[in-house]
């Protein structure tokens, strides 16, 4: 289907989106890439009166580093993200979560950011951004804050954004020397049934694991108690206490019965995939401990 | 594996790959208005009242179609059994059958009208499955639907009154039960097979228009003559005043096929006076057709060295909301799943059924892969019990080309052992080759009688320039029917393919074709070509004799003229002295009929088609995922004519087969279907293709057309889903009887068999 008729606004700066949104209230929506937007507008199961593109904000562009983080901007597409030269070198497991979302023409559209507020729960980022400890910086006309992804999303296509608010950008903290994350994601149709982030850091020889589930509930959710029982434990010791720490830890998730699978089955796969990420993560920052 | 040089460009490719191919939507009709469909919301229900007036006022809104405007026409159509109205009348039977249409001045106005017409139903108990509508007490969805004999396939479908049933058939020879009585074992399953949709790139897109000379129609039909038949009876019009012209077309499967959209859009220009293009978007496709989906039930029974003594098939498939050319299938799939095997006593049995779903339409070997699906994984199952090697269980039993696969059938016209020993080698090399990936292998065989109406004709004009028209309504939809009627025409000529053009059918110059499907273009125009060549040389030995006083047998077609004797004389030459100017051409009519040949066209099948397929898969026993890391597909073409051309054939059905086998399924919860969207809805893309696919296409020159080639293009599809799951059973252990096979299904199959 068409879109209904709308009025398109392409303003070069902040000032002017906020202006724009004053004036329409909830009658107007901002988009980048659209690729979310424009399919629900196609489906008409949005509607909006005015349509701000925000791919001229000059504000909003580019990925910059600052000492310890990397600030992906939001009209930073998953492309972009894949490929740019400081994410690879300072995030890698991110950079390589960005290449394996959707497809290529998605990944050359779509942003990071769009993808954050659109909090459609089968996605990828938003688990490992919670796992590597990132925020997002939200801006309004007047004022500027900094939610942790972890708590970003508050459910299914909902957030803490206030609906005056723009996501600024996305910062990310660099992955240090002694640290590793690695992300599994699965499913069988366009988008994740479940995915899972892992980070490892080792100190002086002790082993701290962040583990965050995506895509299997309606906002990441963080596996504290399968982190409990891991600390501390011996890199030859996980494959004893990991299929169980796991197994208990994903039985009691609620999870629900979709498309992508049911809730049983995503809960196993929760497990393996924790499993297989735990183990990978490990590997990796002993090796580079080494 | 292409040899670049041996072929000359491709026809169609420069234009397509330069965007300058038209294709239906691309046409643009003076005066054409835009039309919209309404579809229905609900699965079932009595339409109580239409109000189309705030549509009708807005500006740009030309016209609204309901039921009502249709009651002076003869206004319900059908394939097989007449019970499709051209727009719902009185009731819906389907979420997304069409209950109004609008015509305005751009598409974006007819789309915004759509909103402001208000339908109320009645709503009506409705069923989806197939065993539900044949449940006692389930809503019956057509009465009693009219049979037409002989309208589109020879015969006629056999409803049963008063019950879903559309279709029932039913085939024996020997005496089964006895044989089952003295079987050493039997075996039996029940195998399942979704509903899938077809995805041809480009969706359905028709153009009408009425105007003085009568109705002209720009069609995506895969069969011209067919929707030309429709809407005569339709809108009772004498043949010769409806024209249907078929540019290229993105695309069909069987989605195409037969009758679709096109007396639906026809309708909307009868009421408005104006052409009317209507193009749908992809999620309208998919409320379009789909594969039906088949419950069979499967028995053989065996000795102990895997000799077949007696096999039994009951087939249940869900037709959907019309029967389209369901009938067919259902026979079809009866056939198909016999399978290249001796089986002395064998009983068929299928029945089709009507559902509140998207109407069952043809798709790539009609009823093929239902029917294969559940016979070859059988035959793995069979093999494993006896503890005999899946291949050599079939080689016991196999076909020997000449045998009988059926008394009343054909006998199978090629060596079924040979395509599956080559399978078999060529994977092991692929295996070899990439040794750490320990893959498991899988084989499975597919034999189809393609639905082939040996009803054809060609017409041939041989210009005074050398240059040769070749008109037909054979329909380009993607499988590169021109190129293949170029060379065809090249090759019986003794002309260039230069030489050569390939004309866009329109069935106002094209002369009678049954349509372009079932595997039977190459075959049928190239027997027709051969016919009207025939003619062509015989013309011009008759306008030597005359003007150069030749004997016409010493007359040969040489490139750009002929020889006489070992003069050369160029059409020109011959031409201008035949009809005393300098102007001219001779004009060829090529037929096939049942009588044709001797009669040897008449009996069925005209050919088998044939695939013997083998792949190289690796699960993740963790999550249920299954790679094809290898494929190998093998099938006797008889000749290659464009051999390009027909190995993307071959690995097109082979990837399309993956579809069904991995992902796809169109899933319906409350009577709405919930995953109509290419989103929720997976086809294989690049990422699945295994990394080795090979093809190899045996030129025995055993089949029926000219050079000894047969019919190709949809066998490849048949043995992918059984091969698959044959090579999960070998290598892990899980019998997985419903298709898709997906992540989740192969790991509770799994765990499963942990359990026990
Ligand atoms: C076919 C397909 C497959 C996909 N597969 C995956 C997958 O495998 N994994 C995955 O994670 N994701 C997947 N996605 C989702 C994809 O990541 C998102 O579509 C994309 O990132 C959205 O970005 P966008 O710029 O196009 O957003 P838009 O469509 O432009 O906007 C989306 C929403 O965000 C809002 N918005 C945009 N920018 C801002 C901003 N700066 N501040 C506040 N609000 C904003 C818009 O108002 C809108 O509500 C898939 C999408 C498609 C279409």
């Amino acid at each position: 289907m068409f879109i209904t008729p709308f009025t398109h606004h392409r303003p070069a700066g902040l000032h002017s989106v906020f202006d724009i949104l004053a004036k329409y209230g909830d009658d107007a929506a901002v988009y980048a890439g659209g690729t979310e937007l424009l399919l629900a507008l196609k489906a008409r199961v949005l509607r909006y009166e005015h349509l701000i593109d925000l791919k001229r904000v000059k504000e909003l562009g580019g990925v910059r580093v600052e000492n310890d983080f990397i600030g992906i901007g939001a009209l930073a597409t998953h492309y972009r993200i894949a490929n740019d030269p400081v994410v690879l070198a300072s995030i890698p497991e991110y950079a390589s979560l960005s290449d394996g979302i959707a497809n290529i023409r998605v990944r050359v559209a779509g942003t990071l950011a769009g993808n954050l507020s659109f909090a459609e729960p089968h996605s990828d980022p938003p688990a490992l951004l919670a796992a590597m400890g990132a925020t997002v910086q939200l801006v309004s006309a007047d004022s500027e804050r900094s939610v942790p992804v972890s708590e970003f999303i508050a459910g299914e296509f909902t957030t803490m954004r206030e609906d005056n608010e723009l996501i600024s950008e996305v910062r990310v903290p660099v992955t240090q020397p002694n640290e590793a994350f690695r992300f599994r994601s699965f499913g069988h149709l366009e988008r994740p049934a479940v995915n899972v982030a892992v980070g490892c850091k080792n100190d002086d020889g002790k082993t701290a694991f962040r583990i965050w589930l995506g895509a299997i509930g309606d906002h990441p959710i963080h596996a504290e108690k399968v982190e409990t029982a891991l600390r501390g434990v011996p890199r030859a010791s996980l494959r004893d206490v990991l299929p169980a720490a796991t197994e208990e830890f994903t039985s009691g998730l609620s999870a629900t019965s979709d498309l992508h699978g049911s809730a049983d089955y995503k809960r196993h796969l929760a497990s393996v995939l924790m499993q297989r990420a735990v183990n990978e993560a490990a590997e990796s920052a002993s090796s580079k401990e080494s | 594996m292409t040899d670049l040089h041996a072929h000359t460009p491709i026809s169609d490719h420069l234009e397509k790959v330069t965007g300058r191919a038209e294709f239906i939507s691309d046409v643009v009709v003076p005066g054409m208005l835009h039309g919209k469909i309404l579809r229905s919301t609900v699965p079932h229900g009595i339409i109580k009242k239409i109000d189309t007036s705030a549509a009708l006022a807005m500006p740009g809104v030309v016209a609204v179609l309901t039921g009502a405007d249709v009651a002076q026409l003869n206004n319900h159509w059908g394939p097989s059994l007449k019970d499709r109205p051209l727009i719902a009348i009185d009731r819906v039977r389907y979420v997304g059958e069409p209950v109004a249409m609008v015509a305005a001045e751009d598409e974006r106005t007819a789309e915004e009208a759509l909103e402001l017409i208000d339908v109320e139903y009645e709503l009506l108990p409705y069923v989806t499955g197939a065993e539900e509508a044949l449940a006692e007490g389930a809503p019956v969805i057509h009465a009693k639907p009219e049979a037409l004999k002989d309208f589109y396939f020879k015969g006629e479908a056999k409803p049963v009154p008063g019950t879903n049933i559309f279709q029932k058939y039913a085939y024996e020879h020997g005496d089964v039960e006895k044989a089952f009585a003295g079987a050493d074992r039997c075996f039996e399953g029940r195998f399942e097979f979704p509903m899938v949709f077809h995805y041809a790139m480009e969706p359905h897109c028709v153009i009408a228009s009425f105007h003085n000379e009568g109705l002209t129609l720009w069609s995506c039909g895969q069969s011209p003559t067919a929707v030309q038949k429709v809407l005569s009876r339709v809108f009772e019009m004498p043949l010769a005043r409806i024209r249907i012209i078929s540019p290229y077309v993105g695309g069909g499967f069987g989605g195409k096929a037969s009758v679709k959209i096109d007396p639906l859009v026809a309708a909307l220009a009868w009421k408005v006076r104006r052409p009317v293009r209507v193009c749908l978007s992809i999620s309208e496709t998919m409320l379009t057709a789909r594969r039906l989906s088949a419950t069979v039930d499967v028995k053989t029974g065996v000795r102990n060295d895997g000799t077949i003594v007696a096999k039994s098939v009951r087939i249940l498939m869900n037709g959907g909301a019309y029967a389209d050319t369901g009938p067919a299938i259902a026979v079809k799939a009866a056939n198909r799943a016999i399978g290249p095997y001796r089986i002395p006593n064998l009983k068929l049995e299928s029945v089709a059924v009507y559902t509140n779903t998207v109407p069952g339409a043809a798709f790539r070997s009609i009823g093929g892969p239902q029917a294969v699906w559940a016979s070859e994984s059988q035959m793995d199952e069979i093999a494993s019990a006896l503890d005999i090697d899946p291949v050599e269980l079939r080689s016991r039993n196999i076909l020997r080309c000449g045998e009988h696969v059926r008394p009343d059938l054909r006998p199978i016209d090629v060596e079924m052992a040979e395509a599956m020993d080559i399978a078999l080698k060529e994977m092991t090399k692929l295996q070899s080759l990439d040794a750490d990936a320990k893959t498991f292998g899988g084989t499975a065989l597919g034999i189809s009688d393609p639905g082939i109406m040996p009803v054809a004709s060609v017409l041939m004009r041989l210009k005074i320039d050398g240059s040769v028209a070749v008109v037909s309504n054979s329909v380009e939809i993607g499988q590169g029917v021109r190129e293949v009627l170029r060379k065809l025409a090249s090759e019986q000529l003794n002309q260039p393919m230069h030489a050569i053009e390939v004309l866009t059918p329109d069935t106002a110059i094209a002369p009678f074709d049954w349509g372009t499907a079932a595997s039977r273009s190459s075959l049928m125009m190239g027997l027709a070509i051969e016919d009207a060549a025939k003619d062509i040389r015989k013309q011009i030995a008759d306008i030597a004799a005359i003007v150069f006083s030749a004997e016409p047998s010493a007359v040969r077609l040489c490139e750009g003229g002929v020889m006489i004797g070992n003069e050369k004389k160029t059409f020109n030459e011959l031409l201008h002295s035949y009809y005393g100017i300098d102007s001219g051409e001779i004009v060829a009519l090529g037929r096939v009929s049942p009588h044709s040949n001797g009669g040897r066209l008449a009996q069925a099948p005209l050919f088998w088609e044939t695939a013997a397929g083998r792949c190289g898969i690796i699960a993740d026993v963790e999550t249920g995922e299954v790679k094809v890391k290898h494929y190998v597909s093998v099938a006797d073409v008889g000749r290659a004519l464009n051999r390009a051309g027909a190995e993307g054939q071959d690995e097109g059905a082979s990837i399309m087969g993956l579809g069904h086998t991995l992902s796809e399924e169109l899933i319906y919860e409350d009577g709405q279907p919930i995953n109509a969207t290419m989103i929720d809805y997976h086809v294989p893309t690049i990422d699945e293709v295994p990394e080795n696919f090979v093809t190899v296409l045996i030129e025995s020159g055993t089949g029926p057309g000219p050079g000894g080639m047969r019919g190709m293009g949809e066998g490849a599809i048949l043995p992918v889903a059984p091969a698959i799951a044959n090579a999960l059973a070998t290598g892990y252990g899980i019998r997985i009887r419903e298709l898709p096979i997906t992540p989740e299904r192969v790991w509770r199959a799994l765990r499963d068999k942990r359990k026990v």
